[in-house]
């Protein structure tokens, strides 16, 4: 199973319980529609793209999305979400190929 | 007879390897999508036959025209509370020329604290992206935006 690369950044930077965050999740991924040809050889790349993502917040579903191939290669997907306590946001990822994977990315609200 | 015989069957193989052969790399060219669906049909499965209305409700913000129709970026935004009885349950995000319509769908929860979401889709040409909001009464609200490609995102 391919490793991916993957990112989770929370925007703005400094936050504080109770803020509502953006949270940017980008992946490293060919998302081929199954429509395209390989122009060296001329067969038909088959179809690979991610079609689940899920965002958890210290383990509860905050999001579910299902995803088409019509997203874009290395998709971006942005949500938001309130901060309520320290934990952490899990990331977790499958695509038609049967490959899951997983990101995650502390919180840390500051104080004040 | 025997070479009569012979030259209609040569005829004939030709003839067929004529008509077959164009149709063959036709077929080759436009592979099909493996999930293909109208936008019509798609907005249909979504809201049930019930139908989704204009509404302001619903921000969504494309560009005008895009340069490379691989990379669009779409955002959108409900303006509407997200509290435990009474929130925006999904946001789909459809084009209306693609040959799978549908690009996404979120299913928000209140723990979202805003309806907002925010990606990047393909376009394979000029045509309209939809989004569509569910709310928890049942009722679609939907606000659409057309965009100018100039270099197609599917090929």
């Amino acid at each position: 199973m391919a490793k991916r690369k993957s990112l989770i950044k929370i925007k703005p930077k400094k936050y504080k319980v109770g803020d509502i965050v953006k949270v940017d999740f980008i992946v490293i991924h060919p998302m081929d529609t199954g429509m395209r040809k390989d122009k060296k050889t001329g067969k038909i790349i088959p179809a690979h793209y991610i079609n689940d993502v899920q965002f958890f917040y210290n383990d509860q579903l905050v999001t579910k999305m299902v995803v088409w191939e019509s997203v874009s290669t290395n998709p971006y997907f942005s949500i938001n979400m309130k901060i309520t306590e320290p934990g952490k946001i899990k990331v977790v990822y499958k695509d038609n190929q049967g490959e899951v994977n997983e990101k995650t990315k502390k919180v840390k609200p500051k104080k004040g | 007879m025997e070479r009569r015989g012979f030259l209609k069957g040569l005829a004939g193989a030709c003839a067929l390897t004529a008509v077959g052969a164009p149709t063959l790399s036709l077929g080759a060219e436009k592979p099909k999508s493996p999930n293909e669906i109208s936008y019509e049909k798609a907005l249909e499965v979504i809201t049930n036959g019930k139908g989704a209305k204009d509404s302001d409700k619903v921000h969504l913000v494309v560009p005008e025209i895009a340069e490379n129709g691989a990379v669009v970026p779409v955002k959108v935004t409900v303006n509407h509370p997200m509290e435990p009885n009474n929130y925006v349950k999904s946001i789909h995000i459809l084009s209306t020329k693609n040959s799978n319509a549908r690009c996404a769908d979120i299913f928000l929860t209140p723990a979202n604290g805003k309806a907002y979401f925010a990606t990047r889709v393909k376009l394979g040409g000029t045509q309209e992206v939809v989004a569509v909001a569910e709310l928890t009464d049942g009722t679609f609200i939907k606000a659409h935006k057309s965009v100018k490609v100039t270099i197609g995102g599917c090929g």
